[in-house]
């Protein structure tokens, strides 16, 4: 293992002060940015929120699972939201707002992009994941919203998507199959009901068939 | 030429054998050299002339004397000059030759059919997979095979790698992977699919979906040029298959649900670089209407329509995309198209005809200016898209034969349209059909039935046919034998609830939540046989999910199509009974193609991966309980992960080397997923 690490490190120091200057330099420019912007943010109702302190944190999320010498990760950063229903229904409104409803679909179905609606994340399923994905983007298509919204939107967009993506299924896997029918339930779709809690609001698998 | 005559003489005298034997020698080989074509066919006549020119240029061209050089290099100018010509005559000579399936309608006039009569349907139950190739991309097989003097060329979704084949033994002879930008699949709006390449002159044209055009030499594979057409930020993609005719390579774009404003580009074949654009939506020196623009009807004669029945601006993000199928006529001198829906979908944002969106164009293909124009949808209200294939065909229209062009429309309809002047001479309903009235002769127009018009945030139930339509991109084959069109198509219904909608460049531009699912009788496809003359359905055969595959119909009196649920069928034709079936490893949604190997064996070619818009449920991240996902078909495929899961694999099959010629139905029994 540190033999491993060892030989990954860059042989020059010059090479390693280039690479330490270029991450602080990152970093200033990220945390400027953000920190620009969320002075910039229109303000919710409720408290504000502390984004300045909360950017600088965001650099130190784990993109992965995998994290060497199994150290786990320092950072635990809270929605500034949680627990805020008012957040949830303006949330919904962003999603339809931002054209997020294009891509993955009235109560998160997916589509042109994945679906919000079960509990399986390409990119973590931690608040702070959720909010980098639309912030930073994505590589194979998410569009990177860090310059278009300000962070209280997006932190709302995170409060609608983890009201959205409470699978009522909690196996760790999926099952298919028509007999015995699997999955068995569906939601009630958008046309006949606007909901940010579309999983309290099911009815039978319709097969393809009008429910 | 009598001031040349005397000086040949003397060379005449001094070895007239040689020269000939190797001036005829020079010219065969330069020939098949440069365009790649042995001499045979209709090649002999201009091989002859050429061959002459050839000759006479070298002989000329090695006289001694001063003036001689420049008139020796005459003929040679001569033959270069002619080569565009030939070129065009060397696509329709190939795309006649049914050992051959060079683009993927088979021919210009988009007939998917084949002369070639050696699987028949006495004996298509003996039907054999000979070889087999993995692509290794499983996402949704849209794409034709190509196949050109026994290579085949076959090309994958996004990234949109190609592979060329030996036909006959399925040996892989080179693999071109493009650099395609993996963002560019978050624009797609609706699978990742690509569906097809062209080829003419030795070269193969390929469009990747982050809007390159590349030509490749089709013998190595080699990159010969990169064009870039368009921006995944702005939403553009580009999914069809290029077309190729008189030396430039049709392309349009994808995006009609991202804002995007359509357009065709011909693109020079030899270098790549843009021989003219047309648009959809803007002024008409944008459209390239002009002086050559003659429309039957008086609503299209007015200038600017493509501004002047939109909103302010509204053209400028107002769709009108092009990623079907082109036709051509050659003695017309015409390229046919149909146009995209407009943007977006809630039609409330935008009043007005919103010209020239869902419209089928006539179009010079030297030049692009159009002929005649006439738009199927007008204020297209439920996303009908007229990007379907247009067959063109000589039928007996009330006792005369007419060239017509017959465009099975997405809106449900079938279109009979006079090719040469843009008359709608019969539009008759090919399926369960409540969104529209049905066509008005008089003012050209077809008649939106009010009752299923969208209003803002209310929902209205059970239109049919839905936002793909009756009939998608799925292109429909032509048999001049039965003298029926075969259609591959879907049977489905919708809700639609309209919302209001912002234009964000590179974010979709839709406004509208949909749900579909099955029409009346419960199921969801049909692989139907329609009689254009008798404008009736002669027979159809009835499938659980909607039919995604194109078709192809031989002289053996043999359709063949794919199904979602993983079979690849063949009918008899002139009945529609299945004759032969095969279960693949994954739903198809692919266009067969046939033609004969270097052996002399008839091959049938097929795509299986299940995807598309219908298909995205079953190789994606989407959840089937959510019945909007994929733009509403969710919910009329939401059973389909049960059925196929992706995949991607090209598989040939042939009859064995010493068929039996009697019928024995191999496979048709025990499809127990038919709906009964």
């Amino acid at each position: 293992m540190i033999n491993l690490n060892r030989n990954r490190e860059p042989s020059f120091p010059a090479v390693r002060l280039l690479g330490c200057a270029a991450t602080a330099t990152l970093a200033f420019f990220v945390a400027w940015n953000a920190l620009a912007q969320s002075r910039n943010a229109p303000v919710g109702p409720g408290e504000r929120p502390d984004y300045g302190s909360e950017a600088s944190k965001l650099l130190a999320v784990p993109a992965t699972g995998v994290l060497p010498g199994a150290v786990p990760s320092p950072v635990d950063i809270k929605n500034p939201f949680e627990g805020d229903p008012g957040a949830v229904e303006r949330g919904m409104k962003h999603f339809v707002n931002f054209n997020c409803v294009g891509c993955h679909a009235p109560n998160g179905a997916g589509g042109m992009g994945p679906s919000l609606s079960n509990n399986k994340w390409i990119h973590g399923d931690k608040p702070a994941n959720i909010y980098l994905s639309i912030y930073q983007g994505r590589a194979n298509g998410m569009p990177a919203w860090g310059s278009t919204l300000p962070s209280n939107v997006i932190w709302e967009l995170v409060s609608y998507i983890e009201s959205i993506s409470q699978d009522p299924d909690h196996h760790f896997g999926k099952t298919i199959s028509r007999n015995p029918q699997s999955p068995d339930i569906e939601q009630v779709p958008a046309q006949e009901l606007q909901t940010a809690t579309p999983w309290k609001h099911t009815q039978p698998f319709s097969n393809g068939r009008r429910p | 030429m009598t001031d040349l005559l005397p000086p040949i003489l003397p060379v005449l005298r001094n070895g007239l054998r040689n020269r000939i034997i190797v001036g005829f020698s020079l010219c065969v080989g330069g020939w098949t050299l440069l365009w790649g074509q042995p001499l045979t066919g209709v090649f002999v006549l201009p091989s002859i002339v050429a061959a002459g020119l050839f000759f006479a240029g070298l002989l000329i061209g090695a006289r001694p004397r001063g003036k001689s050089l420049l008139v020796g290099a005459l003929p040679t100018l001569l033959l270069i000059l002619t080569a565009p010509v030939v070129d065009a005559q060397d696509l329709v000579r190939l795309s006649q030759d049914d050992k051959q399936w060079v683009m993927p309608a088979k021919n210009y006039a988009s007939t998917r059919y084949s002369g070639l009569n050696q699987i028949t349907k006495d004996n298509v139950g003996q039907l054999k997979l000979a070889w087999s190739f993995s692509l290794g991309v499983p996402r949704g097989q849209e794409a034709a095979p190509l196949i050109v003097n026994n290579t085949m060329y076959v090309v994958t979704p996004y990234p949109n790698n190609v592979f060329a084949l030996d036909a006959t033994t399925g040996d892989l002879k080179w693999t071109y992977k493009p650099n395609t930008s993996p963002a560019s699949q978050g624009v797609a709006c609706c699978d990742v699919v690509n569906r097809g390449l062209a080829y003419d002159n030795g070269k193969i044209f390929l469009n990747t979906l982050d809007n390159h055009t590349i030509a490749l030499d089709a013998n190595t594979g080699k990159e010969l040029w990169v064009t870039t057409l368009g921006d995944i930020s702005r939403g553009q993609t580009l999914t069809m298959a290029p077309f190729a005719v008189k030396g430039k390579v049709m392309v349009g774009n994808s995006g009609g649900e991202m804002g995007v404003r359509g357009w065709v580009t011909a693109l020079n074949e030899d270098d790549g670089k843009i021989a003219w654009r047309a648009y959809s939506t803007g002024p008409d020196s944008d459209v390239l209407i002009g002086s050559d623009f003659k429309p039957f009807y008086p609503q299209f004669k007015k200038k600017d329509l493509g501004v002047t029945t939109w909103p302010a601006d509204a053209w400028k993000h107002g769709g009108g995309t092009m990623w079907g199928w082109l036709s051509y006529d050659s003695g017309l001198n015409l390229l046919y198209y149909g146009s995209a829906n407009p943007g977006p979908w809630n039609e409330a944002q935008r009043p007005g005809d919103n010209l020239w969106t869902t419209t089928l164009f006539a179009r010079n293909p030297d030049t692009g200016s159009a002929h005649w124009a006439l738009q199927l949808n007008p204020h297209d209200t439920f996303d009908h898209d007229e990007i379907n294939e247009t067959l063109l065909l000589d039928l007996p229209i009330d006792g005369k034969p007419r060239k017509v062009a017959v465009h099975i429309g997405r809106d449900g309809f079938m279109w009979v349209v006079d090719r040469a002047t843009g008359e709608a001479l019969s539009v008759e309903p090919y399926d369960e059909q409540n969104a529209y009235k049905g066509f008005d002769y008089k003012t050209g127009r077809l008649m939106p039935n009010e009752e299923k018009k969208p209003s803002p945030q209310k929902t209205v139930h059970n239109i049919c046919p839905t936002a793909p339509g009756a009939k998608d991109w799925q292109p429909s084959a032509w048999s001049p034998r039965t003298k029926l069109i075969y259609v591959p198509h879907q049977h489905l219904c919708m809700d639609w609830k309209s919302s209001e909608v912002g234009y964000i460049a590179g974010t979709p531009y839709v406004g509208a939540t949909l749900d579909m699912y099955a029409a009346s009788g419960g199921y969801r496809g049909e692989f139907l046989a329609w009689d254009p003359v008798q404008k009736k359905r002669v027979w159809a055969i009835k499938e659980n999910f909607p039919v995604w595959s194109g078709t192809l119909v031989t002289a053996g009196d043999v359709a063949f199509y794919g199904t979602m649920d993983r079979w690849f069928k063949a009918v008899d034709a002139t009945n529609g009974k299945v004759l032969w079936q095969f279960k693949a490893g994954s739903g198809i949604i692919g266009q067969p193609v046939t033609y004969q190997g270097s052996d002399g064996t008839q091959y049938v070619a097929i795509l299986a991966g299940i995807g598309g818009w219908p298909g995205v449920i079953a190789n994606a991240e989407l959840d089937p309980r959510t019945r909007n996902g994929a733009l509403g078909f969710t919910g009329a495929v939401q059973d389909l992960p049960a059925y196929t899961g992706a995949g991607s694999e090209l598989l040939v099959f042939a009859l064995p080397k010493s068929a039996p010629t009697s019928a024995t139905p191999n496979g048709a029994e025990g499809n127990s997923d038919q709906p009964q």
